[in-house]
């Protein structure tokens, strides 16, 4: 492994630190500053509209800067300046204006990331490189929200602001190590053409939007995300009801638990999404959904629901690997690649902020094992969906691909539904 | 002295979670605060409304600490508050009757 493929690790490692402090945590901050719920909401809701309105603009941006570390460093550096103007300036204008700019500039990142690597490694290794992605991202989700969580507890929310806006030095220190030289040239070592990232080759944007392949998945993916989000704070919430004293301590658990289980997967599912094709990684991803959801409508005990957040980490690791892999084999050779993955991220975006708001209402009326059943039912469409539409996006054969136009229709494998 | 945002500890001086609101009644006089309680980095807290007179002010101490005259499985029973338009249940002093007296008026 050679030094800009090590600098990419870190780089995953470090970046996936800056999503801990800015969730649910800013609520706790804005209350020890002395904020109203209501003004609370007000800039979380702004956070989400800009999270949603910057994913496909954050990405086609991405798509016409031809240098991909230069539109990571970008966002980087946007990321910290919000982090820092949240630590030392909380008031309404400042935080919602760091809000609304943390929101471009993560939409930004994480594509940004992905280019990067399609660049990098070329669509022919993409899937591994992609798997060792996941793996480190998680690693620096796992540290960063034990981290996040002691200097919360112990120093203040600024603190935890603070330490956000300094991990971005080690996470630019890392793509400094990538080197400029090696993103720059335009043939990587499998001599495949890298034009999927290359704004020169750009072509066919509106047949793209008309892919039945990218519908389908856009589909899937906001109907798992639907299923998906609502389910960690729902059970959260039911921790805190009935673990008493240890209840933050068992959230965390739940929380990094999962983290632990895509560190270890992610590279593997990269492999099988290699070997095998796309279809069966996503489909395991998929069905672990609704039983995850089934088995928290089932059990009551807190320390239970740890073992069964474990299964996030697999839904995780194949989400997080064949997520830009896909999007990468859809648009090969088009020059859209972080356009299509910012509308799948807009996909991504309106089924997790549905999912909160109507488990939540769920919740309220019927209860928790009610709200975590339909999320499972809501999970077992989605995966029905992938198994009965999502067509195998995998190329037929690495050799051909340099030669064979984009619309070939990858139609080959046996799996195909 | 500002209210909102300070923690609340347990009568064994434990940190329990912060002060997000004050519900007051007709007449201006508050009924109860709404506590943010437990949850790991904001995830899975849950607001309880306290009665106004289960917080004891020790503003004697440097700290100013506001202490919780309430066991914690009288908080783990408490139904959560639902914001401002729901109806409220306000958890009272073990004395005075238990949790989930008449509800709140608006503030």
């Amino acid at each position: 492994m050679n030094r800009h493929l090590r600098g990419l690790d870190w780089l995953n490692f470090f970046v996936a630190n800056f999503q801990a402090g800015f969730g649910p945590f800013i609520s706790i901050y804005l209350t020890s500053a002395g904020w109203t719920l209501g003004a609370i909401g007000e800039v979380l809701s702004a956070g989400t509209i800009a999270a949603m309105a910057s994913q496909v603009p954050s990405g086609a941006l991405v798509d016409a800067i031809t240098r991909k570390r230069t539109a990571a460093a970008g966002a980087i550096v946007a990321v910290m300046l919000s982090a820092l103007c949240i630590a030392l300036w909380p008031a309404f204008l400042p935080i919602a204006s760091a809000e609304v700019l943390h929101a471009f500039a993560s939409s930004a990142l994480g594509p940004a990331i992905a280019a990067l690597s399609l660049v990098l490694v070329g669509h022919a290794a993409l899937g591994e490189r992609l798997g060792r992605n996941a793996r480190y991202a998680a690693l620096g989700n796992a540290l960063a929200a034990g981290l996040m969580g002691l200097f919360g507890y112990y120093l203040s929310g600024r603190a935890v602001f603070l330490l956000t806006a300094a991990l971005g030095l080690p996470a630019l220190a890392a793509l400094m190590a990538i080197g400029e030289q090696s993103v720059s040239r335009s043939m990587p070592a499998d001599g495949a053409p890298v034009s999927a990232t290359e704004p020169a080759a750009r072509r066919g944007s509106w047949r793209l939007l008309g892919d039945r392949r990218l519908l389908i998945f856009c589909l899937c993916a906001a109907l798992f995300q639907l299923a998906n989000a609502a389910m960690l704070p729902i059970a959260a919430g039911l921790v805190t009801q009935r673990a008493g004293r240890v209840a933050p301590l068992v959230i965390a658990a739940c929380i990094v638990g999962p983290q632990f289980i895509t560190a270890l997967v992610s590279p593997w599912a990269g492999r099988i999404a290699q070997s095998w094709g796309r279809r069966p990684v996503l489909l395991i991803g998929f069905v672990v959904l609704p039983i995850r959801g089934a088995l928290l409508a089932a059990v009551v005990n807190p320390f239970m629901m740890i073992l069964i957040q474990l299964l996030d980490g697999l839904s995780a690791a194949a989400l997080g690997v064949l997520t830009p892999l896909i999007v990468a084999d859809i648009t090969r050779e088009t020059g859209y690649y972080t356009t299509c993955l910012g509308l799948v991220g807009l996909a991504v975006g309106g089924g997790a902020t549905l999912s909160t708001t109507a488990a939540g209402l769920v919740a309220d009326r019927f209860g928790g094992g009610a709200s975590f059943l339909s999320l499972a039912w809501v999970g077992l469409c989605a995966a029905a969906l992938v198994a009965a539409a999502m067509p195998e996006t995998r190329p037929p054969a690495p050799a051909q691909t340099a030669s064979t136009p984009a619309s070939t229709r990858p139609d080959r494998s046996p799996r195909q539904g | 002295m500002p209210i909102l945002g300070k923690d609340v500890v347990s009568a064994t001086g434990e940190k329990m979670g912060p002060i997000v609101d004050v519900l007051f009644n007709g007449a201006g006089k508050p009924l109860a605060a709404v506590i943010d309680f437990g949850g790991f980095l904001g995830v899975g807290t849950r607001k309880i409304a306290i009665d106004w007179s289960a917080l004891l002010f020790d503003m004697g101490d440097k700290k100013n600490v506001i202490a919780l005259d309430i066991s914690r499985a009288q908080l783990e029973a408490a139904p959560e508050y639902q914001g401002p338009d729901r109806p409220v249940s306000i958890v009272t002093l073990p004395h005075a009757g238990g949790s989930g007296s008449p509800p709140g008026s608006p503030r």
